[in-house]
């Protein structure tokens, strides 16, 4: 196993900004990028120890720790929204604002302004759903189905409503501008498969996020309405359907669910690349499948829906969401080949992509297992499906973004994270994610159904085993806190490009600067083309330019006042 | 590509240049404007969809006791959109003539024909009071509410979402020729060319929510 690369000596660690930039307005992509982070580790904490409350109520066959079953609804509802809208969609769209402008060799966002602006409506959107708690929580689960949504669940199921809503135009305002960036400010020789791969899952899902979440905001603007203004459209008593929410809420909900996990993809190609130093297997092929599960996830909507659709109806659905398997396929087998002779490291981040390609596999499969017509009638609302989803989005986007941390934390902060650390918390996060969610197919199978705190007591053997491993799982997490943390004060200096990567976030110091390039980089012609002779002179020479005596020589930290206009670059 | 110089120019002799940056400023609003517009429309699609599933799903449409709506006034205040359209359309383009004249008077005589579109609208939107709910007796002796609402509740919320939009564009219409009329817009022609892509938005928007509601 090759070590992981130590910086040249002498160098010495970017500045950073200080905390203070963090926590007011600024139009800086880079800060916006992790303000996005640190606001969705924030709500995935808090998610999190939801999730350590349901579990905790479901140790016992009895409804106990809750109190009532309306107590318990409230907490999945809480657990599943914030983990959704608050956690999993502003952490990528962190990842997004840190990394695609600098891997753009951009300065900026194309609406730097409009960037801050999609920022600052989250934190207003997620404590308006928090206080929702306290006056009546909504008790619905995510997908807020009426009549429950409209007649029963409290005022904080308007509230919920109204910040979801708020958390949407936030997250089209962001994907127009994530859009935007990459058609126009590509740099000059960086056609459009010349572009990181993470870049091409960033449009992706900008593009399922505007032609998807606007009927988001159609359907709760109904449900509102409904809830305070006396219109009926979900209420079947007055002449109100109840499947006009099913459709509109899956028309965007479920391409919403590739919207959770193909910027995941991206951060697996570039990880298993990066760190096997091996090109990407099919880099078109990778390419292009982000942007067909884009389009064909507007295709499938309805397989939610088997239990409450006309029969004939279901085929069509079923086949498409055959056909969305392949796309996922063609990532999976092009990871396998991109691995095929690589150099391996077994760094942290690399450990969380091979974690990712095993778990999501799972879910993947016992997904399209729950897309066949009789197996989701047979499965419908059990636990099953509780553990299909937590597999794709756990397994799948919780340990692309654990990835992606250990991967570019050194690029966001200067410092290297503990590998000892990444590595043992991979082992504990694996072992206790698949034994918290695994057995659930079992109960599910056995027919335990889903969102009710009280069970059969032959089921309790089981969920004793989900509980305690969901316990661990929990604590876990504290271990990748703690390690970020840690790296930030006395993490090793990193330098520009621990990781000896081709893309251009890495040719600038570690942070970047302020507008994130000392000049214009030129990108090298093939992202992932690791192995090459061109591949090693582009890093030789931007390692040459990025030594300390470089940058003293060309004046770059000295200041611009004194600089001498002799060329830096080994031509 | 010359793999051996990763940096094309240093800092220290990259000059701004000032022309290039604000073509790629324009070029990223023009972008930026289409996306959202794209995107938001979808909103309008929406609600064209709910209203034709709740009209599915209802045993008649308009039901029965209910009025069709009356298309005649409407589709006068669409032909007054429509032409408000055009001359939007017309003024920002005598504005990248320079012929501030020709902008001032073709923006107020727009903004006229779209607050009438507005006023029409609201007329229309309160003479449609939602109709009370009516029992039936179904043959089984149970009894039903039915669906009557739904006719008149779809199209309030779908005139009134409408509304909104074309009040707050129509605002910023007002600002840009109030602007444009204190000589402010000198050399800035994408405050004018953004009110217009957002105008033909209220247009388009508009359109479908007509068809929907009046002709089909």
């Amino acid at each position: 196993m090759a070590s992981i690369s130590v910086p040249m000596p002498g160098v010495q660690p970017a500045p950073r900004p200080k905390l203070a930039e963090y926590l007011r307005w600024s139009v800086d992509h880079k800060i916006i990028g992790v303000q996005y982070m640190a606001t969705a580790f924030f709500f995935f904490i808090i998610g999190g120890a939801l999730a350590m409350l349901v579990r905790w109520e479901l140790l016992t066959p009895a409804l106990d720790a809750s109190g009532t079953g309306s107590a318990y609804n409230s907490l999945f509802t809480m657990h599943a929204t914030i983990m959704i809208f608050m956690w999993i969609i502003p952490m990528f769209a962190g990842f997004g604002n840190y990394i695609v402008p600098l891997q753009l060799g951009a300065k900026d966002m194309a609406f730097p302004w409009l960037n801050a602006f999609a920022f600052w409506l989250l934190p207003p959107a997620g404590v308006l759903f928090l206080l929702g708690y306290f006056v009546g929580p909504a008790e619905t689960g995510w997908t807020a189905y009426p009549p429950l949504s409209v007649l029963f669940s409290g005022d904080g199921q308007t509230l919920w409503a109204i910040s979801i809503h708020i958390a949407g135009v936030s997250s089209i305002l962001g994907a127009i501008n994530f859009i935007v960036t990459i058609k126009n400010m590509r740099p000059e020789g960086m056609g459009w498969f010349q572009m990181p791969l993470f870049a091409w899952a960033v449009l992706a899902t900008a593009i399922i996020q505007i032609l998807a979440t606007p009927f988001l905001a159609g359907g709760l603007t109904l449900l509102i309405l409904d809830r305070v203004a006396g219109t009926a459209f979900f209420d079947p008593s007055r002449g109100g359907d109840v499947l006009v929410w099913q459709n509109v809420f899956w028309f965007y909900s479920h391409p919403a669910v590739y919207l959770m996990v193909v910027p995941g993809m991206g951060i697996l190609s570039e990880v298993l690349s990066i760190h096997s130093r091996k090109p990407v297997f099919g880099y078109k092929m990778v390419a292009l499948s982000s942007i067909a599960l884009a389009l064909i996830g507007f295709t499938v909507w309805a397989h939610h829906m088997f239990t409450s659709l006309t029969p004939q109806l279901r085929v069509p659905f079923m086949i498409t969401s055959f056909i969305i398997a392949v796309p996922t396929g063609i990532k999976i087998f092009s990871w396998i080949a991109t691995l095929w002779g690589g150099k391996i490291r077994f760094t942290a981040a690399m450990l969380f992509s091979i974690g990712f390609l095993s778990q999501f596999v799972i879910g993947g499969i016992t997904g399209m297992m729950l897309g066949a017509i009789p197996v989701d009638i047979h499965l419908h609302d059990t636990y099953f499906v509780v553990s299909h989803f937590h597999f794709v989005l756990f397994g799948g986007s919780v340990f692309a973004i654990y990835a992606g941390i250990y991967h570019w934390w050194p690029k966001i902060t200067g410092r290297m994270m503990n590998e000892f650390w990444g590595r043992v918390h991979f082992a504990i996060t694996y072992v206790a994610f698949f034994f918290t969610f695994f057995p659930m197919h079992l109960a599910g199978m056995q027919g335990m159904p889903r969102r009710v705190a009280e069970y059969a007591p032959e089921f309790q053997t089981l969920n004793v085993i989900i509980s305690i491993s969901a316990f661990v799982l929990g604590i876990s997490t504290f271990i990748i806190l703690a390690n970020m943390i840690w790296a930030i004060y006395r993490g090793k200096v990193a330098g520009p490009n621990p990781w000896r990567a081709l893309t251009l976030e890495w040719q600038t110091s570690s942070p970047p600067p302020a507008y994130n390039f000392k000049g214009t980089p030129i990108p090298f012609d093939d992202p992932y083309g690791y192995g090459t002779e061109a591949a090693n002179a582009y890093l030789a020479a931007m390692e040459e330019l990025m030594t300390p005596a470089a940058q003293l020589k060309s004046g770059r930290s000295a200041g611009p006042a004194s600089a001498s206009p002799e060329p830096v670059a080994g031509d | 590509m010359q793999h051996n110089t990763p940096y094309r120019d240093m800092w220290y002799n990259e000059t701004v240049d000032e022309d290039r940056e604000a073509a790629i400023r324009l070029k990223n609003r023009r972008s930026g404007m289409a996306v959202f517009q794209a995107s938001w429309i979808l909103v309008f699609v929406c609600l064209c969809v709910v209203n034709l599933q709740l009209r599915s799903s209802s045993p008649a449409w308009p039901p029965e006791g209910v009025e069709r709506l009356d298309a005649a006034l409407p589709t006068l205040a669409t032909l007054s959109l429509l032409a408000s359209a055009v001359l939007v359309r017309r003024g920002m383009r005598a504005l990248v003539r320079d012929s501030l004249g020709g902008f001032l008077l073709q923006w107020r005589t727009a903004i006229g024909l779209g607050v009438l579109f507005v006023v029409v609208m609201a007329f229309e939107w309160m003479s449609v009071a939602p109709v009370p709910e009516m029992r039936v007796v179904l043959a089984n002796g149970e009894e039903m509410i039915t669906g009557i609402t739904q006719y008149n509740a779809i199209f309030r919320v779908m005139t009134a979402f409408h509304a909104v939009h074309a009040l707050v564009i129509g605002l910023y219409l007002v600002r840009v020729l109030r602007t444009a009329a204190h000589g402010g817009l000198t050399g800035d022609t994408w405050s004018a060319e953004a009110g217009a892509k957002l105008w033909y938005f209220v247009v388009i928007a508009w359109l479908l929510i007509y068809v929907v509601l009046y002709w089909l």
